[in-house]
């Protein structure tokens, strides 16, 4: 069985909640994609709509970080 | 909205618009590189710049060591040493040239001697015979054993004494003394009292792999061997020799002698690589202002006291050219003189697979081309950024991001918010009014004021049109987009008659002046000719004028300029870089979007170069000095008695462009334009508007946003009970945080991120 490599890890610990499904959001699977290149990511995901939340930190820190390094290459 | 289109993985590699052979020439303009004049005048390549800078740093070992590196023997150089540096020293241009060799005399006297090599010192396998007496064979047998060869002196003297007395008798009994020790230092193998004839030449040519030996010596025995001067060697009878007649010339010829021991010592030819031997021409500028001391130190003795020779190498100006990184903030940022930078930019085009690590500073130049008017050989860094950018364009390469918001603004200001009317009652106009898009959305009150202005003063109709010259995706390097909207503009110009363009801005009549046929006049120049309007008014203190870059190398408009500040009664301060020197305030080049810190840095430099008050003509310069806290006015709003007042942010300045061209259709026109109105009230913290302004996010965008929530009522609760809903808009995935205000929002906080984000199953 083939390991799948996850770039990073947002746990909502219980904090947020969907708005539309009125459920709390969990851990799930997402994925990002930018200039043809894709990161298998887990972030906070609504269990019934499959809204992906990208926290700001993460969408200032790391995520500007990879998109600079991407559009570089 | 307009949109453009990401760049994908896939490059495209035939397509080039740069050839190496023009950024090689363009490089070879830099001096940097080039030596002072001092070493380019030595034939034995004395690093004098740094010899002297370490004498005047009192640090004599380490001058010693630069010294050491082309005389084997310090004093014997120094002592006969003809000093063709100092007839080239810049000093002696204003004042008294340099004493370089009475420095170099001093320093071999009282520097002290590095521990060369060491018995760790590897040995060259190939052995060397260097046969006779007499300066030559000393010099070079010092230059041999620099380069670690075996080598063995062979001569007819019975001591070393005697062999460094007959090489050197010019020397006083201190410099014979010091020189022997350090003769008797060096790792030289002493054949004494020898009988120096045939015999014992063939002798020799047995035993060592190279032969050398004085010219006096092989003329005696081989008379009929003809000497190869350039590479000091009997080729015939395989000896190498040299000139021992003066000092300078049997330590040139030494040198020379020794790297044709190299070559043979290989089996190589010794005609090939052999470099650039003997003095060279410098084309390096030196800037003399900065010369002080112009009288030489006076001796007190015989020679340099440690004192005075420190003193005397103090005055060296350490003669290099920094002209460009003095005026331009951005070559200052990168610490790196154009010539090596430009190479790099140049290198970072031709990578096809790994980081384009240059594509920051290549993005961060403004295109401004002062470094042109200061470089005294005309560099043109801005040429070298230019055409790298369209070079990354065409084969798709270059990154969307650093360039988007400049050139969606740019779609913007040529769509949503562009205007062409002819003045009414006119159906072809004799003149059209292009103010350019910074002045519209940084002071459309002046605008409106110059158009009607100018509708009433001139004849012949006076039409008006507002949108973006393309200097925008000029500078990004998007040349397809540059052609659409120069296209574009034509068009729009031949249906108003092709009027005379009376430009607002000179980087917009810089711009227009590249389209075949166009006439344009600068604003400046028609209110000179009409004088100036009703309610124009100076500054009421004295005031510096910035030289806008649009304007490098258009005397007249700058002149214009400085009339129209006179007539208005304004009083201008002298600074330094003024017009064609002028430096660019960080919009320029797009650098603004792509290198915020560089951007601030450049306006940092304009704003330095006085405490007053600034006046421009570039709305985009008088932006960001207004930005920077200074008091910054327009020439046009001091023309036009109006303030602009506090600088615009970037969703403003979107906003003041369609409200102008809105009013503008209402009250010349008397059109009812089309306006989007929210239905419901939205409102913002203090926190997010600046937050937006930072982050490069509009106020379209956070509306898109909330539409998209007030439609699907996808949004995620925060636990501080704020809501935060996202939209992708075009090539980014906005969010924003936001709270219900009754029927409307109150935004709290906003961010993007260009990547994709979605689900993954499984």
């Amino acid at each position: 069985m083939a390991i799948e490599k996850n770039y990073y890890t947002i746990d909502p610990q219980g904090r947020l909640s969907c708005v539309k499904c009125g459920v709390p959001l969990i851990k799930g699977k997402a994925k990002f994609m930018y200039l043809d290149n894709g990161f298998p990511v887990e972030l906070p995901v609504c269990p019934v709509c499959g809204f992906v939340y990208v926290p700001e930190e993460l969408a200032l820190g790391k995520v500007a970080s990879v998109e600079r390094a991407l559009e570089d290459k | 909205m307009s949109q453009i289109q990401e760049r994908g993985s896939t490059h495209v590699y035939k397509v080039n618009k740069i050839s190496k052979e023009e950024v090689d020439g363009m490089v070879a303009r830099c001096v940097y590189e080039d030596p002072p004049f001092c070493s380019a005048a030595c034939p034995l390549k004395l690093d004098a710049r740094a010899f002297l800078q370490a004498a005047a740093a009192g640090s004599f070992k380490k001058a010693l060591q630069l010294y050491e590196k082309i005389a084997p023997f310090p004093l014997i150089l120094s002592s006969g040493c003809e000093a063709p540096c100092e007839g080239k020293c810049r000093l002696s241009e204003i004042g008294d040239g340099l004493a370089v060799r009475e420095v170099e005399k001093a320093v071999a006297r009282f520097g002290e001697q590095s521990k060369l090599g060491g018995i760790f010192r590897t040995k060259k396998r190939k052995t060397v015979a260097v046969l006779g007496t007499g300066l030559f064979p000393l010099l070079l047998a010092g230059e041999l054993e620099k380069k670690a060869y075996p080598i063995t002196v062979c001569c007819a003297e019975a001591d070393e004494e005697a062999y460094l007395r007959a090489a050197a008798p010019f020397l006083d009994e201190e410099a014979f003394r010091l020189e022997l020790k350090r003769l008797r230092g060096k790792d030289i193998q002493f054949e004494f009292s020898c009988r120096l004839d045939a015999a014992f030449f063939e002798e020799k040519r047995r035993s060592a792999d190279v032969l050398c030996a004085s010219w006096e010596l092989t003329g005696e025995l081989f008379p009929e061997a003809d000497c190869v001067q350039e590479l000091m060697i009997f080729e015939k009878e395989r000896i190498v020799t040299g000139p021992t007649r003066g000092v300078m010339e049997a330590a040139f010829g030494a040198k020379k002698a020794a790297l044709t021991v190299d070559r043979l010592a290989q089996n190589l030819d010794p005609r090939n690589t052999r470099g650039q031997e003997g003095a060279v021409e410098s084309r390096l500028y030196t800037d003399l202002s900065e010369a002080k001391e112009l009288s030489r130190v006076p001796m007190s003795g015989g020679g340099y006291s440690k004192e005075e020779a420190v003193r005397e190498a103090g005055r060296c100006i350490a003669c290099h050219c920094e002209e460009c990184m003095k005026a331009c903030a951005y070559l200052k940022h990168y610490k790196k003189h154009p010539g090596l930078l430009g190479k790099e930019i140049y290198n970072n085009t031709q990578i096809i697979m790994g980081d384009h690590q240059l594509n920051k500073p290549m993005n961060a130049c403004s295109l401004c081309g002062q470094c042109t008017v200061v470089c005294p050989n005309g560099f043109d860094m801005a040429r070298v950024c230019h055409m790298a950018r369209r070079n990354m364009v065409s084969t798709d390469k270059m990154p969307l991001a650093p360039h988007e918001f400049a050139l969606l603004d740019m779609l913007f200001s040529n769509d949503e918010a562009f205007l062409a009317r002819p003045q009414p009652g006119f159906e072809k106009c004799k003149y059209v009014f292009f103010p350019g898009c910074q002045a519209l959305a940084i002071a459309p009150e002046t605008v409106k004021a110059a158009y009607l202005d100018l509708c009433q003063r001139l004849e012949g109709g006076v039409a008006l049109m507002l949108g973006c010259c393309g200097a925008i995706c000029d500078w990004a390097g998007r040349y397809e987009m540059e052609q659409q909207t120069r296209d574009f503009l034509d068009r729009e110009l031949s249906k108003l008659g092709d009027p005379i363009v009376i430009a607002g801005c000179p980087t917009c009549r810089k711009e227009l002046e590249s389209h075949e046929g166009l006439r344009i006049v600068g604003i400046w120049d028609l209110l000179l000719e009409l004088g100036l309007p009703a309610g124009a008014r100076a500054l009421d203190r004295p005031a510096a004028l910035h030289d806008s870059c649009g304007a490098r190398g258009d005397a007249k408009t700058q002149d214009a300029i400085r009339e129209l500040a006179r007539r208005l009664g304004c009083e201008l301060m002298d600074t330094p870089y003024d017009r064609d020197r002028a430096p660019c305030c960080g919009y320029g080049g797009l650098t603004a979007y792509a290198n915020r810190e560089v951007a601030a840095e450049m306006t940092d430099k304009c704003l330095a170069r006085s405490e007053a008050p600034y006046i421009s003509y570039c709305m985009a310069c008088r932006d960001r000095f207004a930005r920077q806290g200074r008091q910054s006015r327009h020439i046009l709003e001091l023309c036009y008695g109006t303030d602009a007042g506090a600088p615009p942010d970037i969703s403003e300045k979107r906003w003041n462009r369609l409200t102008l061209k809105n009013e503008l259709l209402r009250e010349v026109w008397l059109e009812e334009p089309m306006e989007k109105k929210l239905d419901y009230p939205l409102l913002w913290t203090d926190e997010a508007r600046r937050m937006m302004d930072d982050r490069m996010i509009l106020t379209d965008d956070v509306i898109a946003v909330l539409e998209d929530f007030r439609q699907t009522g996808e949004a995620i609760l925060d636990d501080d009970g704020l809501m935060v809903a996202r939209r992708r808009v075009g090539n980014a995935t906005f969010w924003v945080k936001f709270s219900r205000e009754g029927e409307g929002f109150r935004v709290h906080r906003a961010w993007s991120h260009r990547m994709r984000v979605e689900k993954r199953e499984g």
